[in-house]
């Protein structure tokens, strides 16, 4: 392990200089970000319509959906793409005979692309803010409890996502199996409204599926919607994905490797 | 850096074993047409595909093999298998004491493989970046790097090369920066899968040196596969021949003419004056090659050509005659043709060990 995190500071460093060759996609990929949340709370401010839907007014929907678009951006993780891009043109050939998991380039990737928007992005989000006067509860305890849980959420949301990337190991191409756990991500992880709106059995469904934990959790969080006991829970739910997503990587990857047949390499 | 120590096989001193080595792919098998395409989503015929057949074969440390073998034959699958990317269907190998495919940390430290233009580069920013990061990645110590760097960037002269984005090289330039980065940890096994493909004669011949040095210089055992004939001659002082999945022939360059080509070619000049050039006189001899201007080639079997050179010579007036080994391409084109043939062809001995 330690040779490995030796590699990492180069591997930010080729991140880095890869980011900057193409500065502008970077850009309109962070703004994208901004797009979907922004469009919801439109929606659901519209909706309210000065009033409140299930206790919630318009700058609860704006705390809601503003903290939504930053912890998205923060736990973000694209691999199901770039890998089956990997498979499908033999580029993760080489990878795979470095002493060095292909993993934690995706790691290594994903943390440097968000240091890197922070600095863009942080004047932004501080702006919209400010425009949108958001109602919160937030208190300071609960500021420093959304460290932990926003890490363990983005560390779940990567690794579940890379077990979905990995299904191009039998597939080639997981374009459509991962448009069906967007859809999922959409519904069970608070995008289109915050859960207390939703029907029950979807709160409840939520609970046993891991989007919970990615983002909405870490949402809840900060924006103190939930007591002491309430955020064990929500950690110790987040432990258990980790550590189901952690032994489903393990699992996919011994079984997809055997697959792997080099293809165009 | 230590080099592993070869295994004991009982037979000296090797470094890689292969012991009926057999991979077959599952294909999907799909007719055209979009008819076909549409009863391919409820129906799928799939065809086991044998791209290595049973192969057996060790190699000593230092040496340098080529593949030989047309499109298909399952070359790039041996080395594949070899390097540790792709499991076997069945067999033993063992490379520097390591099971590939388990790809140890330890093992791969100590390979690399340069797959044409499947690249260690990253595209996007200059190599002497990718260069670094594997440093970083093989753990190589900061003076040891720096040494094999300032060689690899003399010998290959990439001076000009290193702070360009790769994706502005040319296809040779960016074949040698592939090397470069393929030897910065000093591997003690290269696999090279057609390292020439694709760039001029002028880098060819460049690539071909280099490997050659760098063989004698570090004395690293390379593997290689080819297309071209020349890289194999150059470089090679064994040959692996393999078609369809099987091994065809094992030995040196030069026993393998003498052992694979069951014909020799007989060069006549005529006595001055003499019009005896007509192929039909000559097809009673052998097989007329090229007959013009006083000049004869034919071919005959490597049996009876004893015999056929003094009937010739009893039977014209012969200014000059040679009787030679057929040119290297030949007999391979041979040996491939025959291959297609369920057993090996005349004169193919069983593989030697």
């Amino acid at each position: 392990m330690p040779h490995t995190l030796r590699a990492y500071p180069s591997l930010f460093r080729v991140a880095w200089t890869t980011m900057f060759q193409y500065r502008a996609e970077m850009l309109i990929w962070a703004a994208w970000g901004f797009v979907h949340p922004l469009v919801a709370l439109a929606v659901w401010s519209a909706a309210a319509h000065g009033r409140t839907i299930v206790g919630l007014g318009r700058a609860d929907f704006a705390a809601y959906f503003l903290t939504l678009m930053i912890f998205s951006h923060l736990t973000m993780s694209w691999d199901a793409f770039e890998f089956s891009y990997l498979v499908q043109s033999g580029r993760l050939s080489p990878k795979l005979l470095r002493p060095i998991h292909p993993i934690h380039e995706a790691i290594a990737y994903n943390i440097a692309y968000k240091l890197i928007t922070l600095l863009l992005l942080v004047p932004v989000w501080l702006l919209i803010l400010w425009a949108l006067h958001p109602n919160a509860a937030t208190r300071a305890w609960h500021l420093a409890a959304v460290v932990p849980v926003l890490l363990l959420g983005a560390a779940v949301r990567f690794l579940w996502n890379y077990c979905i990337a990995l299904v191009a190991f039998w597939t080639t191409k997981v374009d459509a199996i991962n448009s069906l756990y967007w859809s999922f991500d959409q519904f069970l992880g608070g995008r289109l409204a915050p859960m207390a709106l939703m029907p029950a059995f979807v709160q409840t469904a939520a609970w046993f599926a891991p989007f919970r934990s990615m983002v909405v959790f870490p949402v809840e969080v900060a924006l103190g919607q939930l007591n002491g006991r309430q955020i064990l829970e929500g950690l110790a739910m987040q432990l258990v994905w980790l550590v189901l997503g952690y032994g489903l990587f393990r699992l996919l990857w011994r079984l997809g490797i055997r697959q792997y047949s080099a293809v165009g390499a | 850096m230590a080099r592993p120590q070869p295994i004991s096989t009982g037979s000296g001193e090797t470094q890689i074993v292969v012991r009926g080595l057999r991979k077959q792919y599952r294909v999907p098998r799909k007719r055209a047409g979009l008819l076909a395409s549409v009863g391919s989503l409820f129906w799928r015929q799939h065809k086991i595909v044998r791209a290595v057949d049973g192969i057996d074969f060790t190699v000593a440390p230092g040496e340098v093999v080529g593949f030989l073998g047309p499109n298909g034959a399952g070359k790039t699958t041996t080395l594949k298998v070899l390097s540790g990317l792709l499991y076997p269907t069945s067999g033993e190998v063992s490379v520097l004491g390591h099971t590939p495919w388990r790809r140890q940390r330890a093992f791969l430290r100590s390979i690399a493989l340069v797959m044409g233009q499947r690249s260690q580069l990253q595209w996007d920013i200059p190599a002497i970046d990718s260069f670094t990061l594997c440093r970083t990645i093989y753990d190589v110590p900061e003076r040891q790097y720096r040494e094999t760097l300032d060689e690899l960037v003399d010998l290959l002269d990439l001076r000009d090369l290193l702070t360009k984005p790769v994706r502005q090289l040319s296809l040779g330039e960016r074949m040698k920066c592939e090397l470069a980065a393929s030897l910065l940890h000093r591997p003690s096994v290269l696999f090279l899968d057609e390292p020439t493909l694709g760039v001029d004669v002028t880098m060819q011949g460049r690539i071909r040196r280099f490997i050659a040095e760098h063989n004698a210089r570090t004395g690293a055992t390379v593997l290689l596969t080819s297309h071209y004939m020349a890289d194999v001659v150059a470089l090679c002082d064994r040959i692996i021949v393999i078609h369809h999945g099987h091994l065809l022939y094992d030995g040196g360059l030069a026993a393998m003419t003498a052992q694979l080509a069951p014909f020799k070619t007989i060069r006549v000049d005529l006595e001055p004056g003499t019009v005896a050039d007509s192929p039909d006189l000559w097809h009673a001899y052998g097989d007329v090659v090229d007959a013009q201007n006083g000049k004869v080639s034919i071919r005959v079997p490597k049996a009876a050509a004893a015999g056929i050179v003094a009937r010739i010579l009893s039977d014209l007036p012969i200014a000059d005659l040679t009787v030679e080994d057929p040119p290297i391409e030949e007999v391979i084109d041979l040996v491939f043709q025959n291959g297609d043939r369920a057993d090996p062809p005349p004169g193919v001995e069983a593989p030697q060990d």
